[in-house]
């Protein structure tokens, strides 16, 4: 008898402190505007498709769970704005975003296009300026005017493209970083309603570098440095 | 403040929603862009700085920047968590 109550006794002890832990875990209150930020910047995770090795099998379940990925969000956007699901489910979400496909979709789309179809000297600094740019560009505008802020965010973005093709040529450095980074910018600035700038940001420039490269390939130049990231 | 409240749809208080799905990603948001750079820093340590050799230097660079970069938004991200009472 004594030991059954003590076992209900430790019992009732253990499930008041859990509930107090949930109730405290429960009562964290979040910053939308950080929340988004935070968000973006952590979206550079994706860079780890280039670390994983590239064998055969470990290359298809790379791409078949990146595509999965942006599937399943896929179908979680078409869900909400069925209104299958509530949009009160989905946090940070801005107000023009209610009834149309959110951004978060278009930047994993964009992503997926950059790993799968680009190689990793263009798709790395074009992601780059995606997680990184929005955020700063978004940060330094609540501070500078407009012009200001574009500025520094043009230079950041030349920044992350020299620091990607420092081995190539100079001049092809200076050009790329010039090309790429005034391609993010026009993505960043020109906002048009049925395409979100996390998409732009990211495309733009990565074309643009691609056409380049392409072009110049034409007359047997090759731009393209080494890689960037090599798989372990 | 008060733009940024107009900005975003409203939010719901802790006892509508079932999951709060936020509450689970933050702590993802914060460290797995720390793991991706010190994998970097790892791969260059291992085949770049003992052997010598600068092939890897950029994977470095790139870990910098981004834990530079995660640093910054992630100070004030923690900072502007509060206790709902």
């Amino acid at each position: 008898m004594e030991g059954m109550k003590k076992v209900r006794m430790i019992k009732q002890k253990f499930t008041e402190r859990n509930s107090k832990i949930k109730k405290k875990i429960d009562s964290v209150k979040f910053d939308t505007h950080w929340f988004r930020r935070v968000f973006h910047t952590f979206a550079v995770f994706f860079l780890m498709y280039y670390i994983l090795p590239d064998e055969y099998w470990i290359h298809i379940l790379k791409n078949s769970i990146s595509v999965s990925l942006v599937f399943f969000v896929f179908i979680l956007e078409y869900l909400r704005l069925k209104g299958k699901i509530s949009g009160k489910q989905f946090f940070g979400l801005r107000v023009y975003e209610k009834n149309r496909v959110a951004s978060y979709l278009y930047f994993g789309i964009a992503i997926l296009i950059l790993l799968l179809f680009f190689p990793q000297q263009i798709s790395i600094p074009c992601i780059l300026c995606a997680c990184f740019y929005d955020p700063i560009i978004g940060e330094l505008r609540h501070r500078f005017r407009n012009r200001t802020a574009y500025s520094i965010g043009f230079f950041i973005c030349i920044l992350f493209f020299m620091v990607t093709w420092y081995k190539a040529n100079i001049w092809i450095m200076i050009a790329v970083s010039l090309l790429g980074a005034g391609g993010a910018l026009i993505g960043e600035m020109k906002k048009v309603w049925w395409l979100d700038d996390d998409f732009a940001v990211q495309i733009l420039p990565a074309v643009l570098i691609l056409l380049l490269w392409q072009g110049l390939s034409l007359i047997d130049i090759n731009i393209l440095p080494g890689k960037i990231i090599f798989p372990i | 403040m008060e733009e940024k409240k107009i900005e975003y749809l409203e939010l719901e208080t802790k006892n509508e929603k079932l999951i709060r799905v936020e509450l689970w990603f933050a702590p993802i948001l914060i460290i797995l862009p720390f793991v991706l750079s010190i994998l970097l820093i790892w791969s260059w340590v291992i085949k770049g700085y003992l052997t010598g050799t600068n092939i890897y230097d950029q994977e470095f660079f790139l870990a910098i920047i981004i834990i530079a970069v995660n640093i910054m938004f992630d100070i004030p991200f923690i900072k502007s968590l509060r206790i709902h009472k």
